[in-house]
């Protein structure tokens, strides 16, 4: 049993640690018993074989270096979607997947266009912890964000609103987007590391992709779920500080 | 008047505040809303020396003022840190007369890199040392990229910047800025071809985009750089290391001054010869500079020896949030060579602001700490559980690995068994919690 990981730019798209997804989603799948083959690629990405496809944040220059490529790339990611390839996009990595980014100054540059979603940058930057409810798991996420951005007109958030961090329109608002396999959020960082359902989540996805069974109990690994439990402590405590 | 007024209140408070032992940038504050152009108005000494830059601005800071006091020059600076504008006003104004005329020949600051602008609206450095752009503080500071976009503003055309040229986005700071001075350090003992880190913010030129080439590095994205795209690229120095050996630590500036380090480290390095170019451009001669800074001991008490039971304890000061200074105090430990144990600490991320982010645990190399003689780490404080996740990643055996909820219940089994030299590393937020609990050696 295999599965192809495509991971988008790791050397630019990496801002806040976010090789940790791959990784960690890497050792969930050993532990299943299935071979991980990571494939890492920028603008030359072939994305014929890929079963999943992962783009992490990086600075706002570096997205624009990703989106001077995208309209070419964008009929190739959007077959694998079709074939039911899984994609995550976090961080600011999430805006190219809609159909534009535009800088504070105007400029305009096309997205894959997976979505119909667009961005417009602001000249303040939002740094906030996140705590969010989500709309395809029970527990709730959490994650920090940094964001320098609006995004209007993802009509199926991942997120239905957050407790904590500002959603895509406004603070405490709905985050992210989601649409069968592609799931994008500004949540930046190792959110899967930080998320353990969230990386179930795309475990069970995947199988189901590839036809296989999925296990009734998935491997739960060592530490995962209790940083999860101070993370979600301490942001707790803070909401009821500020509230 | 309203100058006056402002000068005699600045001073007041600084008075009154001291007594009460309030932070200094009070008086700062009351005297901008008495007169918000004071600082434009006050006559300031002919050498303003500004340093900022992600890490090494207080080292630097601290051996420029020595350096410039040993050749006899009075120096007034914010030796207490508080560097944004506030802070600036409160230092200037104490020391000026109710004239308005600030006494000492050099005024030297430490400036916050996200603030700069406010303070150089009024007034501006003649020398402006930028030290280095890392990822630091992301919570609060975005990225490199975004502090750089705010320094730029801060740039005054009269100004003489002296840039680190081996750091390819300081060194943007150079486009179309006419009077700089470039400092570096030559392909050395630890220059490498191959690139070492978790993350490269080198792998492409921040001016165009386009994938950088490196002849070298010295460490993260720090070397000799050449962009084939736009022909951004590493410059000249005005004033270089030529030569280090940092088994023995030893440098060599400009060919002919040998310099040995108190502090082994790579950016020990870096502040030396950024201190070293800036009293070379204030004019002080090279054996007056070179019997400063050699074998300086910085003061600012970064490292800490320090006994716990029959363990001898050294403590490398850290900033969490801030890989760069981990991954340095890692690579000190690994090239001390010395059977150890490494004891980790994250308890508060911060102390200035609340946060739960740790994604930052991932951008530090602890991969450096697997080698043999590292025998054991010690992870704990309220995040343990993200530190053993992370080092689950490292490569390092797991029957290596202990871990403790608190400070408290390492230190107790610190005391009670071993006696392995121990390394701690952890940031300003979390090591007095650690210090309590241990016998200071002076």
């Amino acid at each position: 049993m295999k599965v192809t990981i495509l991971h988008l730019y790791p050397d630019v798209m990496n801002l806040y640690g976010e090789y940790a997804n791959v990784a960690v989603l890497c050792r969930h799948l050993e532990a299943l018993g299935v071979e991980a083959d990571v494939q890492t690629a920028g603008e030359d990405a072939d994305f014929s074989t890929a079963d999943f496809i992962y783009m992490g944040a990086g600075t706002e220059r570096k997205q624009k270096y990703v989106l001077a490529a995208a309209p070419r790339q964008a009929e190739g990611l959007r077959s694998a979607v079709e074939r039911g390839a899984a994609v995550l996009f976090t961080g600011n990595a999430m805006e190219t997947l809609g159909a534009s980014v535009s800088s504070a100054a105007g400029k305009v540059w096309p997205g894959y266009a997976l979505a119909d979603f667009t961005t417009v940058e602001t000249e303040k930057r939002s740094p906030a912890d996140v705590v969010a409810v989500s709309t395809l798991w029970e527990a709730p996420a959490v994650g920090f964000m940094n964001k320098c951005s609006v995004t209007r007109g993802a009509a199926t958030p991942l997120f239905s609103e957050l407790s904590l961090g500002f959603g895509n329109e406004e603070e405490h608002g709905a985050e992210g987007y989601v649409s069968g396999n592609v799931f994008a959020t500004h949540i930046t960082g190792p959110i899967l590391v930080k998320n353990p359902d969230f990386t179930d989540l795309l475990i069970r996805r995947l199988f189901a992709r590839k036809n296989w069974t999925v296990p009734e109990r998935l491997p739960v690994l060592p530490h995962e779920r209790e940083a999860y439990a101070v993370t979600l402590r301490e942001l707790r405590g803070r909401i009821g500080r500020e509230g | 008047m309203r100058m006056f007024l402002a000068i005699v209140v600045c001073k007041l408070l600084r008075f009154v505040g001291r007594l009460v032992g309030k932070g200094s940038s009070l008086p700062g504050q009351y005297a901008l809303k008495i007169c918000p152009d004071i600082l434009q108005k006050v006559k300031l000494p002919s050498y303003i020396i500004a340093v900022t830059g992600s890490n090494g601005k207080t080292s630097t800071v601290e051996m420029i003022a020595a350096i410039l006091r040993k050749s006899g020059k009075t120096v007034v600076y914010n030796e207490e840190g508080s560097n944004q504008i506030e802070g600036v006003a409160t230092l200037i104004l104490c020391n000026s007369s109710l004239g308005g005329k600030m006494r000492g020949d050099v005024l030297l600051l430490e400036s916050d890199e996200r603030y700069a602008r406010l303070s150089f609206r009024w007034f501006h450095p003649t020398h402006f040392v930028i030290t280095n752009l890392y990822r630091d503080q992301l919570t609060r500071n975005g990225h490199p990229e975004w502090v750089y976009d705010a320094i730029a503003p801060a740039i005054h055309p009269d100004t003489t910047l002296v840039l680190n040229a081996d750091d390819p986005l300081v060194s943007c700071f150079a486009r179309g800025h006419e009077k700089v001075k470039w400092f570096g350090v030559d392909r050395c003992s630890i220059s490498t071809e191959e690139h070492h880190g978790v993350y490269h913010d080198g792998a492409r030129c921040p001016a165009c985009g386009g994938a950088m080439e490196y002849e070298f590095y010295h460490y993260e994205h720090i070397g000799r750089y050449r962009c084939p795209a736009c022909g951004h690229h590493r410059q000249d120095a005005d004033f270089s290391v030529t030569s280090l050996d940092l088994e023995a630590g030893k440098l060599t500036i400009g060919g002919e001054t040998e310099i040995s380090l108190a502090f082994r480290s790579i950016y020990n390095v870096y502040n030396i010869l950024a201190a070293w170019s800036a009293g070379s451009l204030a004019g002080v001669d090279r054996e007056t500079m070179a019997s400063v800074i050699n074998n300086y001991i910085l003061k600012n008490g970064r490292m800490v020896q320090f006994t716990l039971g029959r363990r001898h304890g050294t403590l490398l000061t850290s900033k969490h949030e801030n890989s760069v200074a981990y991954d340095t105090n890692l690579s000190y430990i690994r090239a001390a060579k010395t059977p150890c144990t490494a004891l980790i600490i994250v308890d508060s991320i911060s102390r200035k602001y609340f946060t739960g982010e740790t994604s930052w645990l991932w951008d530090i190399d602890f991969g450096l700490l697997n080698c043999g003689e590292v025998k054991q780490v010690i992870l704990c404080g309220r995040y343990v559980n993200d530190l053993a996740l992370r080092f689950d990643y490292t490569g390092i055996p797991a029957e290596k690995i202990v871990c403790y909820d608190t400070v408290a219940q390492a230190a107790a089994a610190l005391r009670e068994s071993g006696n392995e030299e121990l390394y701690v590393v952890t940031c300003f937020s979390d090591r007095d919690k650690l210090l309590n609990l241990v016998q200071r050696e002076q």
